[in-house]
């Protein structure tokens, strides 16, 4: 019966039932494709360096975990004493820089020999490797977001470079320059961000890391394999603020639109709770009857959401390639929990106005 | 349907629901004020809508409250059934005495005692008759009974029209339907507050009659205030009110 009674409620009054289940839709869509797009650019970028197939990277002193944001301060001298330690098989010293033209992405700067030598040369799909100072190998990723091909010239960091080669994704980066060239165009003339070392043996590397830390205190050593576990969004300066803010946002805005919704619910039904007040029914039972409907409504539009997040990743994906969203079950249950308390939240208050009512009032309400 | 025929086909289903459980009550004091006041207050002004009632029915009577608007008729209803708190004196019904309740407890006893029908209906707008009539039995605790359930809507002539909404049903529909839904629980006391007053000739003979039968049949005490005098000849006895006091209690014959 009070499955009826509010089934029928909800769909009374169609269009602020549907504007109150795309509220949370776009709640929990928010929430879903925030904590998705971080996590997912956090993890492939994570699975790009594990995929250069070194087993340790070596950074400046208190260099962040971003590898693209510590400049260039290291000597690229570095790299003759790393390969004089036990264990180490090759150095690939590799300057990394930042271009936010298009989008934000990072651009390596690399040896072609010694990188190739410790990744293991890339995967051509077209094209070949790195011959001339102003030659650009490109992912297959950023080519078709960047509409780039063979024989085609691509301007970055003032220079016009000559496409020669497109690579398999997974390398590290989605744009390989020649590490001279580069240092040339940023002034940083003989120096690296970071050195990719390939051990002669993987079961090596705690010793090896060892052996660098002593021969250079303070730098920062990190194993490849951690990078997965290191690349979250609780080791990034900010990033749990920001996604905490956004999911901040998108409660605020379901909660505020249930509370509208269901305030104007209890006003257009004043009539209504006074019958039922004239038929016996308690305070409990009228604020449990619209908490039950604000809930329905709640997971409609938790329903609509998981949805819209499905269907924006496949838009979005679409249009940027080279984007990477992470849905996953446990931040869709995360999200409809949120949605459901923040729901719940909103609807106390118009929910206790009901149960408040005066019965007389409310019968005589025109 | 014609109203004799109507009449015909609730004397019929009250003869069959004698036989199914509802039992004629013996006459005994039911509803009882004492010195009843009931204070509004309008900014800082206080407006005696009810100034020292003294009124009482006996179980199995029914009784017509008249008077002008404005004397307090609607007020005593309110606070007899339980919806309004009295400012002063004692309201008794069937031996509990609803000045001393809490809000909370005068709702029990609503639930399980009173019965209320309004002269707008005041139908739930989204539920079907069927509902309407069920959510009164969901809301008493007793959950769904389907017997009951068609003895009272046969007795009202309702049984072709419960899947229909409120908003698809004639006013003396709607105004049996919130019959059904006044008596469906079996309460001790019908309060009915100008039953008939938004319904033609007609249907209001149809609403009339049947409050007559539930009384005369069944043994329901009934409490029906009204402007029409014609109303009250279906009633054992008529208390006039002015100016919040009764101010006589005659026979209607």
């Amino acid at each position: 019966m009070m499955g009826e009674f509010i089934v029928r409620n909800l769909f009374h009054r169609p269009m602020r039932t549907l504007i109150g289940i795309l509220a949370i839709a776009v709640e929990v869509a928010l929430v879903v494709l925030v904590v998705g797009l971080v996590s997912g650019l956090l993890a492939e970028t994570a699975k790009r360096i594990e995929g250069v197939g070194a087993d340790i990277v070596l950074q400046p002193p208190a260099a962040s975990v971003l590898l693209g944001f510590g400049g260039a301060p290291m000597p690229i001298k570095i790299g003759d004493k790393l390969k004089e330690l036990k264990y180490v098989q090759y150095v690939a010293p590799t300057l990394l820089q930042s271009n936010s033209a298009e989008s934000v992405e990072v651009i390596y700067g690399i040896d072609p020999e010694s990188f190739r030598a410790v990744s293991g040369g890339f995967v051509f799909l077209a094209g070949h490797d790195i011959a001339g100072p102003n030659d650009i190998l490109i992912d297959d990723w950023a080519a078709k977001a960047k509409h780039l091909k063979i024989g085609d010239t691509y301007a970055l960091f003032n220079n016009d470079w000559h496409v020669v080669g497109i690579v398999e994704h997974g390398k590290g980066a989605r744009v390989f320059v020649p590490i001279t060239t580069l240092q040339d165009l940023v002034g940083a003339h003989d120096k690296a961000s970071i050195f990719w070392i390939k051990c002669t043996r993987p079961e090596h590397t705690q010793d090896l890391m060892e052996g660098i830390r002593h021969i250079l205190p303070g730098y920062t050593v990190r194993p490849i394999k951690d990078m997965l576990s290191i690349y979250t969004s609780t080791n990034i300066p900010g990033l749990k603020i920001f996604i905490d803010a956004m999911i901040a946002l998108a409660v605020s805005i379901g909660l505020l639109v249930i509370f509208l919704t269901m305030y104007t619910t209890v006003i257009e039904r004043t009539r209504d709770i006074g019958v039922l007040k004239s038929l016996g029914a308690s305070s409990p039972f009228i604020v449990r009857t619209l908490l039950m409907e604000s809930g329905l409504l709640c997971l409609g539009g938790i329903a609509m959401g998981v949805g819209l997040s499905y269907l924006l990743r496949g838009v979005s994906l679409k249009v940027f390639p080279t984007l990477s969203i992470l849905i996953t079950l446990a931040w869709i249950l995360r999200s409809g929990i949120i949605a459901l308390l923040g729901t719940i939240a909103g609807a106390s208050y118009p929910a206790w106005v009901a149960s408040r009512k005066d019965a007389v009032e409310a019968l005589t309400f025109d | 349907m014609g109203i004799a025929a109507t009449i015909r086909a609730l004397q019929s289903a009250l003869q069959s629901a004698e036989g199914q459980g509802f039992e004629r009550r013996s006459v005994e004091p039911i509803l009882k004020t004492e010195n009843l006041w009931k204070l509004y207050h309008a900014g800082k002004v206080e407006v005696p809508a009810l100034r020292g009632v003294n009124f009482e029915v006996q179980a199995g009577e029914s009784v017509a409250v008249m008077g002008p608007s404005g004397c307090g008729k609607s007020s005593l209803l309110y606070v007899i059934g339980g919806l309004a708190q009295a400012s002063r004196g004692r309201v008794l019904v069937d031996g509990n005495d609803l000045t001393e309740m809490r809000d909370s407890e005068r709702t029990k006893l609503r639930r399980s005692k009173i019965g209320f029908v309004f002269q707008r209906f005041n139908l739930l707008p989204t539920l079907t008759a069927k509902g309407n009539i069920a959510i009164a039995q969901y809301i008493h605790g007793d959950g769904f009974d389907p017997h009951r359930f068609d003895v009272v809507t046969k007795m009202l002539g309702l049984d072709g029209r419960l899947a229909h909404k409120p908003s698809e049903m004639s006013g003396g529909e709607q105004q049996r339907v919130a019959i059904a839904r006044a008596i469906i629980n079996e309460p001790k006391i019908l309060l009915a507050d100008e039953p008939t007053g938004n319904l033609d000739t007609k249907n209001s003979e149809i609403v009339l009659e049947m409050l007559r039968r539930l009384n005369k049949d069944l043994g329901q005490t009934i409490v029906m205030i009204t402007h029409n005098p014609e109303a009250t000849t279906y009633f054992d006895r008529v208390v006039h009110m002015r100016d919040g006091v009764i101010v006589d209690g005659i026979p209607a014959d």
